[in-house]
């Protein structure tokens, strides 16, 4: 297990994007340590901020992680990255493999664009959790991203494919939705704004919509197969689905295949 | 050339030195505001470059909510002029779109041109102060929400009796509809649903968007950013290359953070300058000069009034060059940049691009 260790804090912010289990397997430490991560006009290499241990194998921890640290396992294709401690935005941004844990909190955008893998984040996820950036085509791509805390506004805004399991989430969760499944035990107003498909599921909810209306009782065979997914990833979540659930179908303003099931 | 230095009246090399001295001694600095003519965006964004700077706007949170909406959904617009020569049914959204001057015009003429040449107009409203409107329809939860609803009933996927259908039957009918809308007012989900709502209407008639987005010039900033960067404004040269990233390069989200440690706030046309200014070292280029805006100000001519310089024209929706009104013997932003890069060039301690 490879290990970079805070040694102080960074005066600026830092980008990851670069610090993967595969990349650092073929470099000597000396060569990690000289790795630029800064992101202003002095810069920082990898050890002014982290000391290097590395073994060449597959598992990346960083142990004191904050909130500068930016694109954690962005582009992640393979192996483990674990960070003890807190990182900045787009953790994840565009993984297509592999899986990241946090056991603090998140910046914005984690997990956008993500294809595959499994994110964790044990703490609270900032604004747009699995959301798109700007300009990007979708948010959540087919990865899976959990986070056990709370998550801020527009979490899985835009999001394409991919399991989104959270906490709390706040205004405008499952926005501009293209596709995919997002569970939440509580969202805040306006859960669903201008989706087109896609599936929500939902423990309470602030304001709905009046362009979702409600389509009655259902008991289907799905819910059930969604249950065993999500039984995998967090029981809480899928003990939603064992309560009476009721149908809402929208948004009506856009072409209205979504779905948001509330339990009772 | 009026400067001050932490509010004391000084000369231009005592100023232009200690702005050169607090900028240099930043790791990052930011460039905001950019409330100013075309020629001084491009020596903002020049300097920006040259000394590893990120650069933000004054407007920039109604920019980004309509430059995030038209990335992701694409945009039918109109202009002013075309909205006063054809629309006979425009719908204001919001409150702030009722303050342009387009409103009067608006209500005193008729289409004269196209389709609807010769009908009347008819000004209609959701959300807002709606005085002049024939029907006023109102939006308790929100302007996003209410252009949901309203969407929803265009597409046909709502009905009943209400205010909001009788609208969407009157937008059905325009021959040329407008919407009018303040981004800033509307966010980012308002506009994408503004430009989905003139998208579904154009299946049956011809319907466009017009933002009213007021005197700012971050409509000039958006085309000067990219012919330079090739990016939209939020860009940050601290890695040489120009990077974009709306959040990260927030001037405001910087400086609360602790990130940005020096700042040139740019407003050769007057605007409001932020509360975080008064956080980080700063250097301010105003037209409307105020000793005390920040440690170093430096006072150049306002274009339009004190010199000439091309400016974002609202009516006319183009970059277009104003004559000075009263010339004045007030130095350009451009060339106090020009001095300020050159300074710092000089000075070793700022890596050269």
């Amino acid at each position: 297990m490879s290990t970079l260790t805070l040694r102080q804090a960074p005066p600026e912010r830092l980008d990851f994007l670069t610090i993967n289990p595969l990349a650092l397997s073929r470099l000597s430490k000396a060569e990690a340590e000289r790795l630029p991560v800064g992101t202003s006009r002095r810069g920082v290499s990898l050890g002014e901020c982290f000391s290097v241990a590395l073994d060449g194998s597959d598992t990346l921890t960083i142990e004191g992680g904050l909130e500068r640290l930016d694109r954690v396992g962005a582009a992640l294709s393979e192996g483990e990255i674990r960070v003890a401690g807190d990182v900045g935005q787009r953790l994840g941004e565009g993984m297509a493999g592999g899986t990241i844990t946090v056991t603090g909190h998140a910046g914005p955008y984690a997990g956008a664009g993500a294809t595959g893998g499994v994110i964790t984040i044990e703490g609270d996820a900032g604004d747009h959790a699995g959301g798109a950036v700007y300009a990007a085509r979708a948010g959540l791509d087919g990865a899976t991203l959990i986070v056990r805390g709370a998550a801020g506004a527009h979490c899985g805004d835009r999001m394409r494919r991919g399991t989104l399991v959270v906490g709390r989430a706040g205004v405008y969760a499952g926005a501009r939705m293209i596709a995919g499944t997002l569970a939440a035990l509580e969202v805040g107003d306006d859960a669903g704004y201008g989706m087109r498909r896609g599936t929500l599921l939902v423990g309470r909810h602030g304001r709905l919509s009046p362009t979702f209306v409600e389509t009655g009782a259902h008991d289907l065979v799905y819910l059930r197969l969604l249950a065993r997914h999500l039984r995998v990833l967090s029981a809480e979540h899928a003990a939603l689905l064992e309560r009476p659930l009721r149908r809402y179908s929208g948004d009506l303003a856009t072409i209205a295949k979504g779905e948001i099931w509330v339990a009772a | 050339m009026p400067a001050w230095v932490k509010g004391d009246a000084t000369d231009a090399d005592t100023a232009i030195a200690a702005a050169a001295a607090l900028l240099a001694a930043a790791r990052a600095p930011v460039i905001a505001g950019l409330s100013a003519e075309v020629a001084a965006i491009r020596a903002a964004y020049d300097l920006a470059g040259r000394i590893g700077a990120s650069v933000d706007t004054a407007g920039a949170a109604g920019t980004y909510a309509e430059l995030g909406a038209l990335s992701r959904a694409g945009a039918l617009t109109t202009t002013p002029a075309e909205t006063v020569g054809r629309a006979d049914a425009v719908l204001v959204v919001g409150e702030t779109p009722w303050r342009d001057p387009l409103l009067k015009r608006l209500a005193g003429t008729k289409p004269v041109r196209g389709r609807a040449a010769a009908a009347d107009r008819t000004l209609l409203a959701l959300g807002g102060a709606a005085s002049g409107a024939a029907l006023a329809c109102p939006a308790d939860q929100g302007l996003p929400q209410a252009l949901a609803l309203l969407r929803a009933h265009v597409r046909g996927h709502l009905a009943g009796a209400s205010a909001v259908a009788d609208l969407a039957a009157r937008l059905a009918a325009g021959r040329y509809v407008a919407l009018l809308y303040d981004p800033a007012e509307l966010g980012a989900p308002g506009v994408e649903m503004l430009q989905g709502l003139a998208i579904d209407l154009n299946d049956a008639t011809r319907a466009f968007a017009l933002a009213l987005s007021g005197p700012g010039q971050d409509r000039a900033v958006v085309p000067v950013s990219a012919w330079t960067t090739g990016q939209a404004p939020r860009v940050g040269f601290g890695r040489r290359v120009p990077e974009h990233d709306p959040w990260r390069f927030d001037a405001a989200r910087q400086a609360e953070s602790g990130e940005a440690d020096a700042a040139l706030w740019l407003a050769s046309v007057p605007v409001a300058a932020p509360g975080w200014l008064a956080r980080v070292p700063s250097v301010a280029l105003l037209g409307e000069p105020a000793a005390d805006a920040a440690q170093v100000v430096i006072q150049v001519g306002r274009p339009g009034r004190d010199l000439g310089g091309v400016l974002w024209h609202e009516a006319r929706a183009a970059l277009t060059y104003r004559p000075a009104s009263g010339p004045a013997d007030l130095p350009s932003a451009a060339s106090v940049l020009a001095r300020l890069g050159e300074r710092l060039a000089a000075s070793r301690s700022v890596p050269a691009c």
